[in-house]
């Protein structure tokens, strides 16, 4: 850490009160504006603009075959009509309905195996930091080879069948080799999906249980040990409470990201058979991309956005107080180092005129 | 792991071993280069593929490289700025950052249409340029959240050090404020450089012939009917895979802050 130059000898005090009261004047404002000038401009460009020309075209029946510039798009104005159009259609309810449960399944699953492997892992044993490395390792994957890993472990003809021989062939007196058709049935790709997801990010919600594990007060858990509570004593009255904030936030991310899911699925699926697994970017995207319906997309698109903000204003509270407390802590400790520092400062600048 | 060890093992095995009826080949019997070959383009044309040349991914994986690179030093450049000013002058205000959160919140293919009709009017569609814009925008949440959470552990008297000293503000920044955060920035520079490299979506919409990256590739192998092309695309996975592991194993400490916005740190 560097000690702030020049303290020790005490020289200049005016120099240095005078940079001190810099730190507070005008020009902080401005230097806080320049900072964050560039990035309001880049999301200006790329969100801000963007956003306006998708209200502009869902208003219109603009589409990749027009003939005329998206400026123009006004000529063929049909007001409310494609939202009409989506909030009637069947297929954008179904992929929205398909998108909860998803979410909901692969969450669920995600937060429980993760959970109960953190507390397996709580313990030290032999190998636990290469586990550690190796439950790593499917975060790291680009999500659209996952879907291709997954695409191929899926064939009929693929190794989750043969194993699945394997094992039940002798057991349940089969005459022939199992053939679960996992992502050609339309009722099981949706699970063959959700599975993809649950092997790729299971490891962050472990991740996340294990590090808020970590930092639980072990003084307060021997305490309860010894005056005797069971382990589902503890849970239910010690960590389940202490990791409340952690499990939020872990449970609103992963939901987040779930609801976006496409890359995966696109690559393991295609969104069919049929629309079986058509999830809702999914939907948006085969509307842009089978059927150029850019004015249709757009609105479906904003109802979406409209969905996930009234969604997402509830999820991000629990983020801002956890976040909140740590920028209280902060602004206490600023304001004590500040304090400190004037004092010396002015302590050092009495001496040297005294 | 046995997922990957699928991926490994395709990636290494001859087309008679892919995907053969009846039997399943645990472990390819007669390994072979040839997928990585052919994935990297180093075939002549009388190999035992028809098409040798449309499994060439050696164009895209490059384009890859310069896409994922170019969106994370334009991301980098704002918003470690934007960072700074928000950690250390609250800049923007009190809410900023959480509006800045709410936008990892909507689902990418729901701006990529005024997306991509506001590039193709402004000729930046299939091109470095489009993607690094684009990147950069969706992975500013990141740079801003990770970069305020390692400023925000530096004392404040840092500097104020400096600027007692006589520095300016920007050279306070640069002398005494950036080196103490070497260690986040280059956490965040791979952390954001992994997310730009493993995007699909928006290089799927966004290019169809210059600048396709390495997923979008790997993607039109699936779809391009003439057969399955297990083992090419197993290598290119497998290619595509290497980079984001060892990156990822080298920055896990900072992995899960990343993935959390900075709500979590270890």
């Amino acid at each position: 850490m560097t000690t702030p130059a020049g303290s020790e000898t005490g020289q200049a005090p005016a120099r240095r009160l005078s940079g001190l009261s810099a730190l507070g004047g005008r020009s902080e404002g401005r230097i806080a504006r320049l900072l964050i000038t560039p990035g309001q401009l880049l999301l200006l460009f790329l969100v801000g603009f963007p956003a306006g020309v998708a209200v502009y075209i869902g208003f219109t029946a603009y589409s990749g075959t027009s003939s005329y510039q998206w400026f123009d798009a006004w000529k063929e104005w049909l007001w409310f009509d494609n939202y009409w159009e989506a909030l009637s259609s069947s297929g954008f309810w179904a992929a929205i309905w398909r998108t909860v449960i998803v979410t909901g399944l692969a969450v669920g699953v995600e937060f429980t195996l993760g959970f109960v492997l953190a507390f397996l892992f709580l313990k030290q044993f032999r190998g636990r930091s290469l586990l550690t490395v190796f439950f790593l390792l499917p975060m790291m994957i680009v999500p659209a080879v996952a879907g291709f890993i997954f695409y191929m472990l899926f064939q009929t003809q693929g190794p989750v069948n043969a194993a699945l021989t394997a094992v039940f062939h002798d057991v349940l007196h089969l005459t022939g080799p199992i053939h679960v058709p996992w992502l050609s049935d339309p009722g099981i790709a949706i699970y063959s999906v959700i599975a993809a997801d649950i092997w790729q990010w299971t490891p962050l919600m472990f991740l996340i249980f294990l590090s808020g594990l970590v930092a639980l007060p072990e003084d307060q858990m021997n305490q309860a040990r010894i005056l005797g509570a069971g382990f589902w004593h503890q849970l239910r009255y010690l960590v389940l409470p202490m990791m409340k904030p952690i499990i939020l936030i872990a449970l609103i991310i992963r939901s987040i990201e779930v609801f976006k899911i496409f890359d995966s699925a696109w690559l393991l699926t295609r969104g069919g058979p049929g629309d079986a697994t058509t999830t809702i970017s999914v939907y948006l995207y085969r509307q842009i991309n089978d059927n150029y319906r850019y004015g249709y997309a757009s609105a479906a698109a904003i109802i979406v956005l409209i969905l996930v903000s009234v969604a997402a204003m509830q999820a991000i509270r629990p983020i801002e107080a956890a976040q909140e407390e740590t920028l209280e802590e902060l602004v206490g400790a600023e304001a004590l180092i500040h304090e400190q520092f004037v004092d010396d400062a002015l302590a050092a600048g009495a001496r040297a005129h005294g | 792991m046995f997922p990957l060890y699928w991926l490994v093992t395709m990636s290494f095995k001859p087309q008679a071993e892919w995907n053969p009826t009846g039997r399943t080949i645990w472990f390819p019997e007669n390994p072979t280069l040839d997928n990585y070959r052919n994935i990297l383009g180093l075939t002549s044309q009388n190999t035992q593929f028809f098409q040798a040349s449309s499994t060439d991914a050696s164009q895209p994986i490059i384009h890859s490289l310069i896409a994922a690179g170019g969106g994370t030093l334009l991301a980098l450049l704002v918003g470690v700025f934007a960072a700074y000013g928000i950690a250390r002058f609250r800049a923007g205000g009190r809410l900023l950052p959480f509006q800045i959160l709410q936008l990892r919140m909507f689902p990418p293919v729901a701006i990529i249409i005024p997306l991509l009709i506001m590039l193709a009017y402004l000729k930046l569609f299939d091109t470095y340029w489009g993607l690094w814009l684009v990147y950069a925008a969706v992975t500013f949440p990141f740079v801003v959240w990770l970069m305020r959470s390692f400023f925000q552990e530096l004392p404040r008297e840092i500097g104020e050090a400096a600027i007692v000293d006589g520095c300016t503000q920007w050279s306070a920044f640069f002398k005494a404020i950036l080196p103490n955060v070497k260690g986040g920035l280059a956490a965040t520079a791979l952390f954001v450089f992994i997310l730009n490299w493993s995007d699909f979506l928006i290089a799927l919409v966004l290019t169809t012939e210059k600048t396709v990256t390495a997923p979008v590739f790997l993607n039109s192998l699936q779809s391009a009917g003439a057969g399955q092309e297990y083992g090419p695309q197993a290598a290119l996975g497998l290619i595509l895979v290497l980079p984001p592991a060892l990156l990822g194993l080298s920055i896990q400490r900072y992995l899960v802050r990343g993935l959390t916005f900075g709500a979590i740190k270890r």
